[in-house]
């Protein structure tokens, strides 16, 4: 059963992190293209991360997300490029357009910065599965409630396809065509989404009941049938980044 | 229809489990039961019969014509199946439109489809619940629900997968009598069962199957009497075959009344 | 003071005009095993979401009366506290799967998970019982991929894996394979001779002759009669009850096989055999 989600099995050193140290990794990168707005710093950064994918074995399957933002990249770079308020130093004019450097500037580093959410988030969610994800939450303190809906929500999709299947079957056992031609197909659609939807409710009812009758709402510690994987390097990775984002943080204002 | 034919079908779910491999399989107008272990593939052959599944390896055949062209839908107003559980099959919030659905499809006009569903309704006594939600009835209700909206579409070979499951005796009484009545219209009925007294009381051949091949094909009453051969695939023999037994009697009896007649008259 | 005590029970469902459970009221005592018996739509399927809680918890509509299980009363403690003690066994297994966990070993932990089991017993036990009811094989399937039987063999295995003391199962193996039903309702056995406290309900008569301590006959939501399988197989009127005894009983009646001087007939196949060469 495919998911909603990105993630991609491998094995590799990436995968093996502890996925609370991916989080914590996007979270300061980030906040490393604030706290330090240069361009080459960030590029910087962008390196590392354009490293930790292809460490990852999952470079390919980020570029077609990069490829994705390229559209709100280039539009920040004309928007910015024309009509920054500091605009002041031409570079170049293209007919009637005139772009100055300023803009050009301000352009650059949030298209660097754009890269790094990208890219940093491709690391987490590209090589994090999110049933480990929610349980190292969980584990954490997050509620299993909390952690069974996001699971869901990541399920929508799977789940009406399933459905969806299982209707059709219904439907087709009983002399409606959902084969063949285009037209047939999309003829089949329309009758197939009410049943669909409400098949979909009810269960959602009937699983909850489900879950409910195998204690999920018990009050109980819970524990884990999978062994909590050993994360080695943890504390050291953490204790990194913590450090340079404290670093850029001492730079920033001794600077 | 006069026989539906399997020829050196194999099909799979995975690539490391084969369910068939070269099963070969005719039915025709004896009324047939598919008896075997959770698990068999008997499931699976039912929804290949009906086009649901595509085998991987060979056809099958309707009056020794292929159906391998035909889509689900097109096969649906030859064979029907109630499936094995209820829940799959119904889809709509109200009971009449349920079992109006499959006739409607394959051409009636509403008010035919309105009566057929009606008489289908009739004949499991459920005329009653016709304006009720489908959610709202037990689960014998839908699987009642389920067959009479099959049966509405009047075809040519039904397929029941397990009917008799969670049914009391008059809901049993109630589906013999169908099977009864459509063996009658010259109909081909094939029926998958856990149920061996009801198989025994109510069917001319028997088929085991165990994992995915036919051990046992034959007359009703020679099947039941294969004791090590029924246990070997999980089964059991009816209850009073076992009562017989028990009481030191060879003979094969499959039906309570003979068991019944003979001791009246061994006293 | 009895493990369940189910007092004056009235329970209808939302829109609907007619009770379902119309004045219940018995108890059943530890280690007991209790058959209910009925016609479709008598009511069993609903007393059992009673006696777990899904009643009134789940279902709502008009509730009266009281239901106690283990010193609990099931109106007024939360589904999660009910569930430490009692497990259901759903009559569609389809209704069992969570739906949260991708193969059927993860299902069966679920449970246990919840429990707070510590991680060599989880294993010990989803082995011991998936083995038990003989799905052990298809334990890395998805349990959406399961055939009929082999479902309501995961959901039995569940439920048992969390050994509750109270075990309530509606129509176990109705879609199980005649071996693995029998396989089923000997494991029964065990857990009573243990101490479970087991309520069961079933169609197949002869499994209830065997295994049941006490019947209860359900028509129409109301109770007719709780008393042993042989005085109620052997009741004159049970047909009215759309309720057939087991078939060795039937062969009892027509040859007059009874226990001496009384009105009962034998309901196991040893019993009979018994009365009939003492005859
Ligand atoms: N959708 C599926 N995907 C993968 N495997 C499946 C699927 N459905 C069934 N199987 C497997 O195929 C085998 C045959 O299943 P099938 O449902 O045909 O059995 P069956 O004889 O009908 O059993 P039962 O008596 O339990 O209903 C089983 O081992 C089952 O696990
Ligand atoms: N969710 C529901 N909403 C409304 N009515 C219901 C619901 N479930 C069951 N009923 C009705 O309540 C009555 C009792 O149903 P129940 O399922 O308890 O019967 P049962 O004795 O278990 O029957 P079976 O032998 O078919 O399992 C039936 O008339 C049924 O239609
Ligand atoms: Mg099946
Ligand atoms: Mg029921």
């Amino acid at each position: 059963m495919n998911t909603m989600t990105l993630y991609v099995e491998k094995d590799s050193p990436v995968h093996h992190l502890d996925p609370l140290v991916k989080l914590l990794y996007v979270v300061a990168a980030i906040a490393l293209t604030y706290i330090l707005p240069e361009p080459l710093f960030i590029a910087g950064v962008l390196f590392v991360t354009l490293l930790l994918l292809l460490v990852g074995k999952v470079f390919r399957n980020s570029l077609p997300i990069l490829t994705l933002s390229l559209f709100l990249i280039f539009s920040l770079v004309i928007v910015q490029g024309f009509f920054h308020p500091d605009n002041v130093t031409e570079l170049f004019s293209l007919g009637p357009l005139v772009f100055y450097e300023e803009g050009l500037y301000v352009a650059l580093i949030l298209v660097l910065r754009v890269l790094v959410m990208i890219g940093s988030f491709s690391v987490l969610i590209l090589t994090t599965s999110p049933d480990e994800m929610v349980e190292r939450l969980i584990k954490k303190g997050m509620s299993p409630r909390i952690g069974h809906v996001i699971l869901s929500v990541l399920q929508l999709i799977p789940q009406m396809r399933a459905t969806t299947s299982k209707i059709t079957d219904a439907q087709r056992s009983r002399g409606m065509e959902t084969e063949g031609s285009m037209l047939t197909r999309i003829k089949a659609f329309f009758p197939l989404m009410g049943p669909v939807v409400l098949n979909s409710l009810n269960e959602t009812k009937e699983r909850s009941i489900a879950l409910e009758m195998r204690g999920f709402g018990s009050s109980m510690k819970k524990t884990f049938l999978n062994e909590e994987k050993q994360y080695p390097y943890n504390k050291l990775l953490g204790g990194i980044i913590i450090a340079i984002v404290i670093l850029g943080i001492v730079w920033r204002v001794m600077a | 229809m006069n026989t539906f034919e399997l020829k050196d079908v194999a099909f799979s779910y995975s690539l490391d489990i084969q369910i068939f491999d070269g099963l070969d399989l005719t039915f025709d107008s004896r009324t047939t039961a598919i008896v075997g272990q959770n698990g068999a593939g008997k499931t699976t052959l039912v929804k290949l019969m009906k086009g649901l599944l595509k085998p991987s390896k060979g056809t099958l055949l309707i009056d020794g014509d292929s159906i391998d062209k035909q889509t689900a839908a097109q096969l649906s107003r030859r064979v029907g199946l109630v499936f094995q559980n209820p829940n799959d099959q119904i889809f709509k919030t109200n009971v009449l439109e349920e079992v109006m659905f499959g006739p409607l499809n394959i051409g009636m006009s509403r008010n035919e489809a309105e009566k057929a569903a009606r008489e289908a309704l009739r004949k499991v006594d459920l005329e009653s619940k016709a304006e009720d939600n489908p959610y709202d009835l037990s689960l014998s209700e839908r699987k009642l629900i389920a067959l009479s909206s099959i049966l509405a579409m009047d075809t040519e070979m039904i397929i029941f997968d397990e009917p008799t499951m969670g049914q009391d005796f008059a809901g049993k009484e109630k589906i013999k009598a169908i099977i009864e009545e459509l063996h009658t219209e010259g109909k081909l009925v094939l029926c998958i069962l856990h149920d061996m007294d009801f198989a025994a009381e109510v069917f001319e051949r028997t088929v085991v199957m165990n994992q995915g091949e036919i051990i046992l094909d034959g007359p009703t009453r020679d099947v039941f009497s294969k004791k090590e051969v029924l246990e070997k695939a999980y089964l059991e023999q009816p209850y009073v075959t076992q009562i017989a037994h028990a009481l030191g009697y060879d003979e094969s009896f499959i039906h309570e009344s003979e068991l019944i007649n003979f001791l009246n008259k061994n006293d | 003071m009895s493990i369940i005590e189910v007092e004056q029970l009235k329970y209808r469902y939302p829109d609907l005009t007619d009770l379902v459970l119309d004045d219940l009221s018995f108890s059943v005592e530890k280690g007991e095993c209790l058959g209910i018996v009925g016609e479709n739509t008598a009511g069993k399927s609903t007393l059992c979401y009673a006696l777990a809680g899904l009643i009134p918890h789940f279902y709502k509509g008009a509730y009266g009366g009281k239901v106690t299980v283990n010193g609990l009363v099931v109106r007024e403690h939360e589904i999660a506290d009910i569930v430490e003690n009692i497990g259901l066994v759903f009559e569609n297994p389809f209704s069992q799967m969570t739906g949260a966990k991708k193969t059927v070993y993860e299902e069966v932990a679920f449970g246990l998970e919840n429990l707070g089991l510590d991680r060599k017993e989880m294993h010990r036990r989803i082995e011991q019982y998936l083995k038990l009811l003989d799905v052990f094989a298809v334990k890395d399937k998805n349990p959406f991929d399961l055939s009929g039987g082999q479902m309501q063999r995961v959901a039995i295995a569940s439920v048992l894996a969390m050994e509750p003391d109270v075990l309530i199962l509606d129509e176990p193996t109705s879609q199980l394979d005649p071996q693995g039903s029998s396989e089923v309702f000997e494991v029964i056995e065990q857990l009573t001779e243990k101490g479970m406290t087991i309520i069961l309900v079933e169609h197949k008569m002869e499994q209830i002759a065997q295994y049941a301590d006490r019947v209860l006959l359900l028509h129409q939501g109301r109770q007719v009669a709780l008393d042993t399988p042989e005085k109620i197989f052997s009741r004159v009127d049970l047909k009215d009850f759309g309720v057939t005894p087991p078939v060795v009983t039937n062969i009892a009646k027509a040859l007059n096989v009874r226990y001496p001087d009384s009105e009962l007939y034998p309901v196991t196949i040893e019993e009979f055999k018994r009365l009939e060469e003492a005859k």
